[in-house]
């Protein structure tokens, strides 16, 4: 496709896809500086790149040339960055597009895309529903097909619960794996850019371009880029491990039976499937939210009104203008967890909330790390305990909301990769499985993964 | 855990945020409910020896201390809010609630 005219041809087909999936408000970029961005990638796209003409679009808390970055807050409104992140400048290398930025919960703190400044976004198969957060914009374009692939970021699940609410495949990298240059910050010690994708191997070929050592983040390793499998005949000499914990009493009927499902087809694949146990399981949400709003605290500091985005005036002096900025410019979700975040890391209380959540990240890797040491080398867990729920069912309740993180946040305290992808549907609604794998060998992981999505019945009901 | 409405206050003041009175009592409610969540953690005897887990690189690599030109597309001129002259402006430092001046 290097026909000056086909390229145009093709990023009008793009934009208008996009655009087609306006009702669920899952991109934030206008309709016309939409069309007008990918015409002009379109003709500098690099013909070569291994992405060449594959549009991606991006989470606005990911750092854009193109576009404004927001972060789905009214404090970072209309801010454009001056630089952009390096899995931007890595995709564009590679001759993808970039097909807009998506809606997300502020700053990527929330479980469901309400907590956006600039509406919720809405599920694509229940306008009554979400999506899932915080990366529900970019799990709901994809599964609209108006994309093939999106950045989403994760500090606690926001890439695989909205891919398995959603029906798409989610991966969240290893720590380290994927350069955080131009990711705006939220957790530090957790965030990582995820990946959704409508196939295992869409979203596999943009980590893969997206991975790799980057000088501008000391955290990220200093490793070659991801190598990409092939597609396994079976999953002969793999050890699946599935933790009991995952699996609780209560556990929604539905999920259970699709887990079994995607259990059976394993086994057949050839797999060697056996529980085990991984015993702090329980307390990694609590852990997750000592530490996650910790990190934000700090982390939020910077926005005062003084250096970005919109001011909200009228302050005599410099505090009150800090204060009325970030008072007004943070939405509600935001608020209570630097309020949180302030709260756990106060003299006083830091010993008894900070300090004992470190030690527990410690025991919850640990737990990992023990049961990958006995010969197992892959997890398979549900990745969501429900379907996608109602818009506004835990709103008002932000500790319900936190649980639909239960299985997810564990990979992100223990800085390992994971996947999630669709296993089957609950009265229509799509759910995930997901893979937990060990640090930096994300192609054991995907080798599993290909080789169940081409058996599972991801559409039908479990 | 129970926060109180003047305990969010200080803590509101300690993250230099503005918190309307109104939502005052909603506040503390939501504060008090997720820190009793959060505290369930010390019914875990963790031990002292677990070593702090922090996920990453060992060590933080060198890189050359060179001066570079930061590789922006355009300056804070674009996207502050305010700035003249190469600084940030701001309302005049004032006096701090407890009457000590800004150093």
């Amino acid at each position: 496709m290097s026909d000056p005219s086909e390229s145009l041809a093709s990023a009008k087909a793009v934009a208008d896809r996009v655009i087609k999936a306006k009702r669920l408000n899952a991109c934030l970029t206008p309709p016309k500086e939409l069309r007008a961005s990918l015409a002009q990638q379109a003709q500098a796209a690099h013909h070569s790149g291994v992405l060449y003409g594959m549009p991606v679009a991006v989470k606005d808390n990911i750092c854009t040339l193109e576009f404004t970055t927001s972060c789905g807050s009214k404090i970072l409104g209309g801010f454009r960055s001056p630089f952009e992140a390096t899995a931007v400048a890595r995709l564009k290398a590679a001759g993808a597009l970039i097909a807009g930025k998506t809606n997300c919960d502020e700053f990527g703190m929330g479980s469901s895309t309400e907590h956006s400044a600039y509406g919720r976004t809405v599920h694509p198969t229940d306008k009554a529903r979400v999506p899932g957060g915080s990366s529900g914009g970019s799990a709901a374009l994809v599964a609209a097909g108006a994309v093939p692939a999106a950045l989403g970021s994760e500090t606690g699940g926001s890439v695989r619960q909205p891919a398995s609410l959603c029906g798409v495949v989610g991966i969240k990298p290893t720590y380290g794996r994927v350069s955080r240059y131009g990711l705006v910050a939220f957790g530090s010690s957790l965030d990582q850019i995820g990946v959704l994708g409508r196939s295992v191997h869409d979203a596999a070929r943009v980590l893969s371009v997206i991975s790799g050592r980057d000088p501008r983040d000391a955290t990220c390793e200093d490793r070659d880029p991801l190598r990409l499998p092939t597609v396994p005949e079976s999953l002969q000499g793999f050890v699946i491990g599935i933790p009991k914990e995952y699996f609780p009493p209560d556990l929604d009927p539905g999920v259970r039976r699709a887990c079994d499902r995607a259990i059976r087809l394993l086994r057949e694949l050839g797999a060697a499937v056996r529980e085990v146990s991984l015993p702090h399981t329980a307390h990694a949400v609590p852990t997750y939210y000592i530490v996650a709003p910790a990190e934000a605290s700090s982390n939020l500091a910077r926005y005062d009104g003084a250096r970005y985005g919109p001011r909200f005036d009228g302050s005599a002096d410099v505090r009150s203008l800090y204060r009325r900025t970030r008072g007004e410019g943070f939405g509600p979700e935001v608020r209570r967890r630097i309020l949180v975040g302030t709260y756990v890391l106060s003299s006083g209380y830091y010993d008894a909330y900070y300090r004992k959540a470190q030690q527990m990240r410690a025991l919850i890797a640990q737990d990992f790390r023990h049961v990958f040491d006995r010969g197992v080398d892959l997890l398979f867990t549900p990745t969501t305990p429900t379907p996608a729920f109602k818009a506004g069912e835990k709103l008002s309740d932000p500790v319900a909301m936190y649980l639909s993180d239960i299985f997810t946040v564990t990979a992100n305290l223990a800085g390992l990769p994971a996947l999630s992808l669709p296993i089957g549907r609950i009265k229509g609604l799509p759910i995930g499985g997901q893979f937990l794998g060990q640090a930096f060998l994300e192609d054991e992981m995907l080798e599993a993964a290909y080789a169940l999505e081409r058996v599972v019945p991801a559409t039908e009901e479990a | 855990m129970s926060v109180t409405r003047d305990e969010v206050l200080k803590i509101a003041q300690l993250a230099e945020l503005e918190v309307d009175d109104a939502m005052l009592p909603a506040l503390a409610e939501q504060m008090s409910s997720i820190l009793a969540y959060v505290a369930q953690i010390n019914s875990v005897p963790a031990s002292e020896s677990a070593r702090p887990f922090i996920p990453g690189p060992d060590a933080v690599r060198f890189r050359p201390d060179e001066v570079k030109p930061a590789p922006l597309a355009f300056g804070p001129a674009v996207f502050a809010p305010a700035f003249q002259d190469g600084f940030f402006l701001v309302p005049k430092l004032g006096q701090f609630e407890d009457g000590e001046a800004e150093g």
